[in-house]
């Protein structure tokens, strides 16, 4: 224990009442007050005073330590919604990318349909030129067909027409040759004078009529076409 | 009253409450506060090597978790018992309440573990009682809830 003289006593009591200034800490429960009534109280006084201010300053410092406590939680908190807040960046932009990239590929994708669209609309262009062609191809094959057609007819009917006159003229020739032997060796010319122009007149007659029914025949298949 | 106390913890403003709180319920006559194990390691350390007990705490409150410090509060307190003398009273004082961490406490040797919170002062109040069995080494380890 410490013990004080009498005059520090006084001193520190004079300080006390006059300017309010004490002892503090826990220097106060090392003095020994050596039975004086006065100084006993001067540091009860002391101790008291000492320990309303450490009261008070203990009540700060748990509030600031509370606050404090509140604030790392917040800070905390605040922390994990950045976190999270991150992390929808990230995936946002991962997102993004991922678009991006399907977006690159839609556009290749889109361009090499345009080039197979261009090479279809080709490919559609030749394939009519290609139609037109073999319909023209066709067109030029049914002429061709319809004239040589029309040139076998023409033959058959140049033919038929050169067998029916040559058998006319023959039948007519031979006709006449019988009728003039007739005449020339003085038989009778009754019956192949009237023979020969029956003869003649048939001949004549059909002539003409294969001569007209080769016409009609002819005419009436140019109509029809 | 305990004579001499030292704390151990990095935050500066439980020094102050721990102060107040031992100077109002006449716990200690003398705190000394230090902000890391590291510190208070090289403390002990000196003292163990020097033989002189003069200086060092009668009681030693560590904090469990201790930051800024190579290791925590139950290896400073393995240190303290197994490497630099076990002469002092030694004990967590913490937020946590971890069973398995107050097992190890006690194989690191420590005597009791005081729970923080903003009332303090009843589990220091009751800590004040128990002090001289922990101080003659017959009270077991407990748990200030």
């Amino acid at each position: 224990m410490i013990t004080i003289d009498s005059n520090t006593k006084k001193t520190l009591m004079d300080l006390y009442t006059k300017k309010g200034i004490g002892l503090e800490g826990n220097i106060t429960k090392l003095i020994d007050t050596e039975n004086d009534e006065e100084f006993k109280k001067y540091l009860k006084e002391c101790e008291t005073k000492d320990g309303d201010k450490r009261r008070k300053r203990l009540e700060m410092t748990k509030k600031i330590q509370k606050q404090n406590e509140e604030l790392i939680n917040l800070n905390a908190e605040n922390q994990k919604i950045m976190d999270d807040l991150q992390s929808t960046l990230k995936g946002a932009e991962e997102q993004r990318v991922r678009i991006e990239v399907q977006n690159g590929e839609l556009i290749d994708w889109r361009e090499e349909n345009e080039k197979i669209q261009q090479d279809l609309q080709r490919e559609m262009i030749n394939s009519e030129r290609a139609r037109i062609q073999a319909e023209e191809a066709k067109t030029n094959a049914i002429n061709d067909l319809d004239i040589l057609q029309k040139r076998n007819q023409t033959e058959l009917i140049s033919n038929i027409v050169k067998v029916a006159l040559y058998i006319i003229i023959g039948v007519g020739i031979v006709t006449t040759g019988v009728y003039v032997f007739t005449l020339v060796m003085g038989k009778d010319t009754q019956v192949i004078s009237a023979t020969w122009s029956n003869i003649f007149g048939i001949l004549l007659t059909n002539a003409f009529s294969i001569v007209g029914t080769i016409m009609g025949i002819k005419y009436a298949t140019e109509n029809k076409q | 009253m305990i004579d001499s106390i030292l704390l151990v913890d990095d935050e500066d403003l439980f020094h102050l409450v721990f102060e107040d709180a031992c100077s109002l319920l006449d716990i200690s006559l003398s705190l000394n506060a230090l902000n890391s194990s590291d510190e208070a390691a090289k403390l002990f350390q000196k003292w163990f090597q020097d033989g002189n007990n003069n200086d060092k705490p009668e009681c030693v409150f560590v904090d469990l978790n201790i930051i800024g410090s190579s290791f925590d509060g139950i290896e400073l307190i393995r240190k303290i018992n197994f490497e630099y003398g076990n002469h002092v009273v030694v004990g967590i004082i913490s937020s946590s309440n971890e069973p398995e961490e107050q097992a190890k406490a006690v194989q690191a040797g420590a005597q009791f573990w005081i729970i923080k919170s903003d009332d303090i002062e009843p589990r220091l109040e009751e800590f004040r009682k128990d002090y001289e069995g922990y101080k003659n080494r017959t009270l077991p380890f407990k748990v200030y809830k």
